[in-house]
């Protein structure tokens, strides 16, 4: 028996047939290009170069939070920047006319020639990364299509080196029971989809694929993060047992995936799902969810070097919308930090992008940014069940500045002849302890307050969720948050406008009870927890939460 | 011109992380930054460069930085060794 450890990314066991899935071999077909080509071909690998430069900062920004993963990618970013790998490249296509592709070829297979004769074993293990690099390169120069999929057999569990998100939603398809995976991090794009469809992933396990072989069976524990191959038959039996209990849950949470979102003496809580990319539109009607009750719109802006058009917003907002009409959409415009903007925009680094310009302060900076989201918004509004939420609100002006340009933004595109729908429902989301403070007057100027539990936490506690050395210190039923929840309830029923709470907070099982007697009217989780978040409402008590959030306060003014 | 000579004195050599830290601080000056081991000269400023000097605890370096902010390059670029790279 033997134990990887990794990441947890998603939870839950599964136990299966490994089935490992090889990473595409790129395949080069030109070799050389004609004299008049040569221009195009270097302007391509200067904008090959980068874009995958432009990957992979956002990958340090967004998606590592270790260290040793943002050191690695330091050094890919190193190995893209050599001021010899472009000299090699641009002479290999100017004075031999060879292509890009085959000349990313040669130089890299050059490069792990020069490892390879090295004495030291240290050295030539170094050749991956830049094998790393060089497939990047190369499979963003070829655009190629991942096509590996097709042997694949049901209820296995599939170990590859790195998965993308489509190819998530394919093994998904497939009844594929967990995924386990070499490299990758908890909050990429695949662990997203992973976990919005409850399938048991574990990532970042050293040595995988040498570790593992073709059809073994393994035991993935997606709660610890770990693998266990070839477990002995007390530890397999253990496992079956978990397993086959787990199965059995999910049976059971599908029981009432039709009922009715109600606490046990009868009061009615909508519940909706949080959406990060439209994919997982599929999961949010599978769970029967009512609506969406954030959808994030950052994934517009990722991986790409130009901004979104009006028309593909539009485009896309109108097909989520169409899908769960008539149960509503609550569309955030975009919560991003100036520092995944700067390969688009012209923006300067920040020292502290938590506290500096992300959310609606960049919406309002860059006006034209926030007016194309809008009126994409607006239009797609014609379908009828859209809302639109605001992230980062800190005061009231910012809600009255932003109902004006929704005006402007209406009689432009009526000038424009568009077809649009301007009725449309706003709020804010109460994310900074300063709006919290102020939710009597920012509530005054909506139609409904989001609670975002993540960033209110961290605001009010001073403490980055991601830093674990104060880990400690995020306590999502700290008082001082807890009073700030209560406040904007309160300050919002005063207006008769609903509260949801759409963080994290509202997918642990064990906060459902207390959000509940602190007044909350709707929650939005995601649709991988929103079964288990249903099973929670059902079995509690509205009369007892009440009192017992008193006493929750209570005590904690004791302490 | 600047030449000046090195002993490695980190224990694990010139593995891949003081060879990014010695490319990130090479980058930083406009001077052409060049690195000397036995007969082979490489370009300070390219990770592949250095990683492929395979320089081990004790070998000798000739460092040699070439342009307007030499001095200030050398000197930093010295510390990093004398600092052992942050090894314990």
């Amino acid at each position: 028996m033997k134990i990887l450890k990794g990441i947890s990314v998603s939870s839950g066991i599964a136990i299966g047939k490994v089935q490992i899935v090889e990473r595409q071999k790129l395949k080069i077909s030109r070799n050389n290009i004609k004299e008049h080509e040569v221009d195009n071909e270097v302007l391509k690998f200067e904008n090959s170069l980068q874009n995958v430069v432009a990957d992979i900062d956002y990958l340090i920004d967004n998606l590592s939070h270790s260290q040793d993963n943002k050191d690695i990618l330091e050094t890919h970013k190193m190995i893209l920047r050599d001021p010899e790998l472009e000299k090699k490249i641009k002479k290999l296509i100017n004075f031999e006319l060879i292509s890009l592709e085959k000349a990313i070829e040669i130089h890299f297979s050059d490069i792990k020639e020069i490892f390879k004769n090295m004495e030291n074993d240290y050295y030539s293990q170094r050749f991956s990364d830049y094998d790393d690099v060089a497939y990047r390169l190369l499979s963003h120069v070829l655009q190629q299509e991942d096509k590996s999929l097709d042997h694949i057999e049901e209820n296995s569990i599939l170990v590859m080196r790195n998965i993308s998100p489509t190819l998530v939603t394919k093994v998904f398809a497939k009844n594929i029971s967990g995924l386990c995976m070499e490299k990758g991090s908890r909050n990429s794009h695949s662990s997203i989809i992973a976990r919005s469809m409850n399938l048991p992933m574990v990532v970042n396990i050293h040595q995988l694929l040498s570790e593992i072989s073709e059809n073994e069976i393994v035991i993935l524990n997606g709660d610890k993060g770990e693998i266990i191959l070839n477990p002995n038959p007390k530890t397999l039996e253990k496992y079956k047992k978990t397993f086959l209990k787990q199965i059995k849950d999910e049976q059971k949470l599908l029981e009432i995936k039709n009922k009715k979102t109600i606490t046990k003496d009868g009061k009615y809580i909508k519940l909706m799902s949080n959406i990060e990319i439209p994919e997982e539109i599929s999961q949010v009607q599978n769970v029967k969810s009512k609506g969406i009750g954030l959808f994030r719109t950052e994934f517009l802006f990722m991986d790409t070097n130009e901004l979104p058009s009006e028309n593909k917003q539009y485009k896309i907002y109108k097909e989520i919308a169409e899908k769960c009409y008539p149960e509503s959409v609550v569309i955030r415009t975009m919560d991003i930090g100036g520092d995944k903007l700067s390969n688009i925009l012209n923006i300067e680094h920040e020292e502290n992008p938590n506290l500096g310009c992300r959310g609606i302060r960049i919406s309002l900076r860059y006006n034209e940014l926030f007016k194309t989201q809008i009126n994409a918004i607006l239009r797609a509004n014609i379908v009828g069940n859209i809302k639109i939420m605001f992230p980062m609100i800190s005061c009231v002006a910012e809600v009255k500045k932003i109902k004006k340009i929704i005006q402007e933004c209406s009689k432009s595109l009526k000038n424009k002849k568009e077809r649009y729908n301007s009725n449309i429902e706003i709020g804010a989301m109460i994310e900074i302890p300063s709006a919290a403070v102020t939710s009597d007057l920012i509530a005054q100027e909506c139609d409904f307050l989001s609670i975002g539990t993540n960033d209110l936490v961290q605001y009010t506690l001073a403490v980055d969720r991601d830093n674990s050395s104060v880990e400690e210190y995020y306590q999502p039923t700290d008082l001082a948050v807890l009073r700030l929840i209560k406040m904007t309830v309160d300050n919002a029923h005063k207006e008769n406008i609903k509260v949801a709470l759409c963080g994290e907070m509202a997918s642990e099982k064990k906060y459902i009870p207390l959000l509940l007697g602190l007044g909350i009217d709707e929650f939005s989780v995601s649709p991988g927890r929103l079964l288990a978040v249903k099973n929670e409402i059902r079995k509690t008590d509205y009369q007892e939460a009440k009192n017992l959030h008193k006493k929750i306060f209570q005590g904690l003014s004791e302490n | 011109m600047l030449r000046k000579k090195i002993k490695i004195i980190n224990e694990l050599g010139m593995h891949a992380r003081p060879a990014t830290m010695i490319v990130k601080v090479a980058t930083k000056y406009r001077s052409d930054f060049k690195i000397i081991k036995d007969d082979s000269e490489i370009n300070g400023k390219s990770i592949m460069g250095v990683m492929t000097l395979a320089a081990e605890y004790g070998s000798i370096l000739e460092l040699i930085a070439d342009g307007v902010d030499e001095e200030f390059l050398l000197e930093e670029i010295s510390q990093l060794f004398v600092d052992k790279f942050g090894e314990e």
